[in-house]
């Protein structure tokens, strides 16, 4: 992945989970806490999230194209750098005393299952995609043997000039 | 180098003749793009040159600014540019799926996905190939028959 492409991928998941933070903040605060009010700090909330949330992204970035081992490791590397912004925040937002463990182990478990259910879904639809690909390539094979003499085989000829 | 063209009748057949003082680094370049049009490739193993028929070519990969033609029980190394194999082998079944290769449609087994939107091109001599996100359209496309 090139740089550029990099930065696009990080500012547009950034914006997605801008986006997506303050529509749970709404949705959650006006089941739960319908006469809770704000100040303008409000709006800082979800921007400071999403950038904890976006920032690990930086461990994905390689300039060469990494192998599947290599990308689950940092993937891995990714979840737990997640872990330790949020918790960071809800320690923040605890004004400095510690945090119930339960309250932690439910946060941190919650940050990992909405990363694994992203991951998943991300995986089922890709795989989706690769098998329409391969029906789309095993028709294109059809089509196109009669052009193509990879059954065949040839011998490779030496060269020489005279 | 000057350059004449003669137009010849039907009955007889067409030809390519490079007259030439010594066998330089732009003759073998003129060679081997010819060749490449006409479903050759010329690759170098151990010294010697090869020709190799580009229906034998698995795939095509370039490292540290060397290329190298993959077959199915050689590796043979080419002078031609990876971006000049992609143009004269679009027409084979040739296209590039990532910033360093470019792999043959018909010599695909299967696909399968990898992580973030990447695919691996399982190819039938077994090898696995990835294919980058960004070329994972371009792939499709070409499946569906579309110009890329």
């Amino acid at each position: 992945m090139s740089g550029r492409e990099f930065w696009i991928d990080f500012i547009r998941t950034y914006f997605m989970i801008v986006t997506l933070i303050t529509l749970a903040m709404c949705i959650v605060g006006k089941a739960m806490m319908p006469e809770q009010t704000f100040g303008y700090e409000a709006f800082a909330a979800p921007l400071l999230n999403g950038l904890v949330g976006t920032i690990p992204n930086l461990v994905l970035y390689s300039k060469r194209e990494l192998k599947v081992k290599e990308l689950l490791v940092r993937k891995i590397l990714q979840l737990i750098l997640i872990e330790i912004g949020i918790l960071c925040i809800a320690l923040y937002g605890s004004k400095g005393s510690w945090l119930d463990p339960l309250i932690v182990g439910v946060l941190a478990g919650c940050v990992f299952a909405v990363y694994a259910a992203g991951t998943l879904i991300s995986w089922l639809v890709d795989l989706a995609s690769a098998k329409a690909m391969d029906h789309a390539l095993a028709e294109f094979q059809r089509m196109n043997a009669g052009g193509d003499q990879s059954q065949l085989t040839h011998v490779p000829t030496q060269i020489t000039f005279r | 180098m000057e350059i004449k063209i003669f137009k010849v009748g039907k009955e007889k057949p067409e030809e390519v003749e490079i007259r030439c003082h010594e066998m330089t680094e732009e003759v073998r370049e003129i060679v081997a793009f010819v060749k490449t049009r006409q479903g050759q490739l010329t690759g170098m193993l151990e010294g010697k040159q090869f020709e190799i028929a580009v229906t034998d070519v698995a795939y095509v990969e370039a490292v540290d600014n060397k290329v190298f033609l993959y077959t199915q029980k050689q590796v043979y190394e080419t002078r031609q540019k990876l971006y000049e194999l992609e143009e004269l082998l679009r027409e084979k079944f040739f296209l590039r799926v990532s910033k360093s290769m470019l792999v043959n449609l018909m010599k695909i087994k299967s696909i399968k996905p990898a992580l973030n939107g990447r695919m691996l091109a399982v190819l039938k001599s077994g090898e696995e190939i990835l294919i980058t996100r960004k070329y994972v359209g371009d792939l499709k496309k070409a499946l569906r028959g579309e110009r890329v």
